[in-house]
C-alpha cells in the first residue's frame, strides 16, 4: 500500500504545481522581505540601494513604531487578560448546561465567520456618535454621546471590544470541544462524591483543559501581532495614530508612502517579533505544564 | 441561594452573551428596512414602520453591491477551487510515494507554511504580483489565494488521503490504473468529505478577504464586496439604511453556508487554526 505512484516523472508532476506556487508566495517573500529591510527603495525607481541596518535603527528609534508595538501590546493583553478568561468561563457554561447546548454553540462561532471588514462597518455603525446603537443606549441612561471612534481615549478600545466580539466564540468552540472530550466518569466520580459544580469546574475540568487553554494563548498572540484590517475599516490607525498597530504602519509606509525598504523592515520586524513571543510563551509557560492525560 | 436560582445563572449568562452576538446583526437588518438615517435615529431599537425594500435596490444596483457581489464570488469560487486540485495532487503524491525522505521533507516544507503570518509577506507578494504583470487584475488576488490556502489544504487532505484503506488501490494497480487514473477514479471520489470541508472553508477564507483586495486593485469595477462596503460607506456618506442593505449582502451567503454546512466548518476552521 502507499506505493501505487512509483514513477518520479509522475510523482514530480503531482507536486510542481502546489510547489511552484508556495515557493513563489512564502520563501521567496522571507528572502525578499529580509533584503529590502537592509535598502532603501521606493518600490518603483531602478535599484534599491543598500543601507545595511540603518532601517533597524531607524525603526527602534522611531516613535511611530513603538506607538504600534505597544497598540499590538493591548490587543495581547485584551485578548490574554479578559478574553481567555470569559472564553474559559463561556465555554464552562455551555458544557454544563443541559437544553440549548447546540444553540449556544452555534450561535457563538457565526461571527468569526463573517468577514472582518463587514464586522468592522457593522460596529461602526453601532459606534456611531449621533445614531448609533451604543450611544442610543447611553442616551437611555442619561450619558451624554461619546465620540466612540474619533476620541483617542476610547478608539483603541472600541477596536479591542469589537475584535473580541468576532473571535471569543471561534475560540469558545476550540475550548468546548475539548471539555467534551474529558471522559465523562471522572466528574461523576467527583460529583457522587459530592463536589460542587463550582470546585468540579476549578479542579478537575480546568486542569485538564489547560493545554487547550495555551493553545489559545498561543493563537491569541498571533493574531494579536496579524491585526490590521479591523484598524483600517474602523480608524484608518486614527485619530492621531493612536490605534495605528504593526501590520498598517507597516502598510502605511511601503504601499502609502512609497517607503518600500523600511516597510519590509517593519515586516521583519513583525515577523521576528511573533516568533520570539511564542517561543518566550512556549519557554515559560507550555514547558512548565507536565502532559495531561486521563 | 435558592437552588432554582442558582440553576438558572448559567442560563442568564449564556442568553445574555446570546443578545450580545445577535443583536448588532438585528439592528443592521431592522436598520436595512428604513427609510433613513432621521427614521433609525429617531427608532433605533423598534422594528421599521414601514418596510423600505428600495433600500436593497438601490445599494445593490447604485451603489454596485451587485458588481462587488459577484466579483467576490467567482474570484472566491475558483481560487478554491483551483486550490483543491493543486492541494489535491500534492497531496496525492506525499501520501502514496515511494521515497519516504522526500516525501516527508516536502510535506514539512508546506507544514511550516502554516507557521508564517501571512500579512508579514504582503510587500513582497505586491512586489511579485507587479513583476507578473497581473497587478489589479482579478489574477492578483486568485493566485495568491490559491497559495495561501495550500499548506492547510494539503494538511487535511494528505490526513484524509492517508487513512483511506489501501486494498482498492492495490486492486486497481492489478487491474492496469496508472498513479493519473487510481488519482482521479479512486482517491479523489473517496475524498469528497475532506474537499467539501477544504473548499468551503477556503472560500469562506477568500470570501472574506480584505487586505489584498483593498490594496492590490484599483479599478473599482474589480473590487471584491469587503473592499466595495467599505468604498461605499466612504463615498456615500452615511447613508446608513443603504449601508445595512449593503452588510446584510455580504453576510447573507456567508450565513447559508453556514447553516447548512456548520458541523463542517467549525471542523475544518478549528483545524486549520486561527483565520483572521
Amino acid at each position: 500500500m502507499n506505493t501505487s505512484l512509483r514513477s518520479p516523472l509522475i510523482y514530480t508532476l503531482f507536486v510542481m504545481p502546489a510547489l511552484i506556487l508556495f515557493v513563489m508566495f512564502f520563501l521567496y517573500p522571507i528572502g525578499s522581505s529580509l533584503y529590502y529591510s537592509l535598502t532603501s527603495w521606493n518600490g518603483v525607481s531602478a535599484e534599491p540601494r543598500f543601507v545595511g541596518l540603518s532601517n533597524y535603527v531607524k525603526a527602534l528609534t522611531d516613535e511611530r513604531f513603538w506607538i504600534s508595538t505597544r497598540n499590538n501590546g493591548f490587543f495581547i493583553g485584551f485578548s490574554v487578560l479578559i478574553q481567555v478568561p470569559l472564553i474559559v468561563l463561556f465555554s464552562l457554561l455551555i458544557a454544563n448546561v443541559k437544553r440549548l447546548k447546540g444553540l449556544y454553540k452555534t450561535a457563538v462561532f457565526l461571527p468569526s465567520i463573517m468577514s472582518t471588514a463587514v464586522i468592522g462597518i457593522l460596529w461602526g455603525f453601532i459606534y456611531e456618535p449621533n445614531i448609533g446603537l451604543l450611544n442610543k443606549i447611553l442616551h437611555v441612561l442619561g450619558i451624554d454621546p461619546i465620540y466612540w471612534l474619533s476620541d483617542n481615549r476610547f478608539a483603541m478600545l472600541s477596536i479591542l471590544v469589537t475584535n473580541a466580539w468576532q473571535w471569543t466564540g471561534f475560540y469558545i468552540v476550540m475550548v468546548l470541544a475539548a471539555i467534551l472530550a474529558i471522559p465523562r466518569d471522572l466528574d461523576e466520580a467527583a460529583a457522587i462524591d459530592g463536589a460542587t459544580a463550582v470546585q468540579r469546574a476549578m479542579r478537575i475540568t480546568l486542569p485538564l483543559i489547560r493545554p487547550i487553554i495555551s493553545v489559545v494563548i498561543m493563537l491569541s498572540i498571533a493574531g494579536a501581532m496579524k491585526a490590521a484590517d479591523i484598524v483600517i475599516v474602523m480608524t484608518k490607525g486614527g485619530p492621531a495614530g493612536s490605534t495605528e498597530v504593526l501590520a498598517t504602519y507597516m502598510i502605511k509606509y511601503a504601499i502609502t508612502n512609497f517607503k518600500y525598504g523600511y516597510g519590509n523592515t517593519i515586516a521583519v520586524l513583525i515577523f521576528a517579533l511573533t516568533l520570539v513571543l511564542t517561543a518566550v510563551y512556549q519557554l515559560l509557560v507550555v514547558r512548565r505544564s507536565e502532559k495531561v492525560e486521563y | 441561594m435558592p437552588k432554582s436560582i442558582k440553576s438558572s445563572i448559567p442560563h442568564v449568562l449564556l442568553m445574555l452573551y446570546l443578545i450580545a452576538i445577535l443583536f448588532p446583526f438585528l439592528f443592521v437588518i431592522f436598520s436595512s428596512f428604513k427609510q433613513d438615517n432621521n427614521e433609525i435615529a429617531l427608532n433605533p431599537f423598534g422594528l421599521p414602520t414601514t418596510w423600505e425594500f428600495n433600500n436593497y435596490v438601490e445599494a445593490w444596483v447604485n451603489a454596485k453591491i451587485g458588481t462587488y457581489f459577484w466579483n467576490s464570488l467567482y474570484i472566491s469560487v475558483l481560487s478554491s477551487a483551483c486550490t483543491i486540485v493543486l492541494g489535491a495532487m500534492f497531496a496525492f503524491a506525499v501520501t502514496r510515494m515511494r521515497h519516504r525522505r522526500w516525501s516527508l521533507f516536502l510535506y514539512s516544507l508546506i507544514l511550516a507554511g502554516m507557521l508564517i503570518p501571512n500579512n508579514a509577506l504582503m510587500l513582497p507578494i505586491y512586489l511579485l504580483v507587479r513583476k507578473m504583470g497581473i497587478l489589479d487584475t482579478h489574477l492578483a488576488l486568485i493566485v495568491p489565494y490559491v497559495a495561501n490556502a495550500i499548506p492547510f489544504t494539503i494538511i487535511i487532505l494528505a490526513a484524509f488521503m492517508r487513512s483511506l484503506p489501501g486494498e482498492i488501490e492495490e486492486a486497481a494497480v492489478m487491474d492496469g490504473l496508472r498513479a493519473p487514473g487510481i488519482f482521479a477514479k479512486i482517491v479523489i471520489p473517496l475524498t469528497v468529505p475532506a474537499i467539501v470541508t477544504v473548499f468551503i472553508v477556503n472560500f469562506l477564507g477568500n470570501w472574506n478577504e480584505f487586505l489584498l483586495a483593498n490594496y492590490f486593485l484599483s479599478t473599482d469595477k474589480l473590487r471584491t464586496l469587503p473592499v466595495g462596503m467599505v468604498q461605499f460607506r466612504d463615498q456615500y456618506q452615511m447613508n446608513y439604511a443603504q449601508m445595512s442593505a449593503g452588510i446584510v449582502y455580504s453576510v447573507v451567503p456567508v450565513l447559508v453556508i453556514y447553516a447548512i454546512l456548520q458541523e463542517k466548518i467549525i471542523e475544518g476552521v478549528t483545524a486549520g487554526g486561527v483565520k483572521g
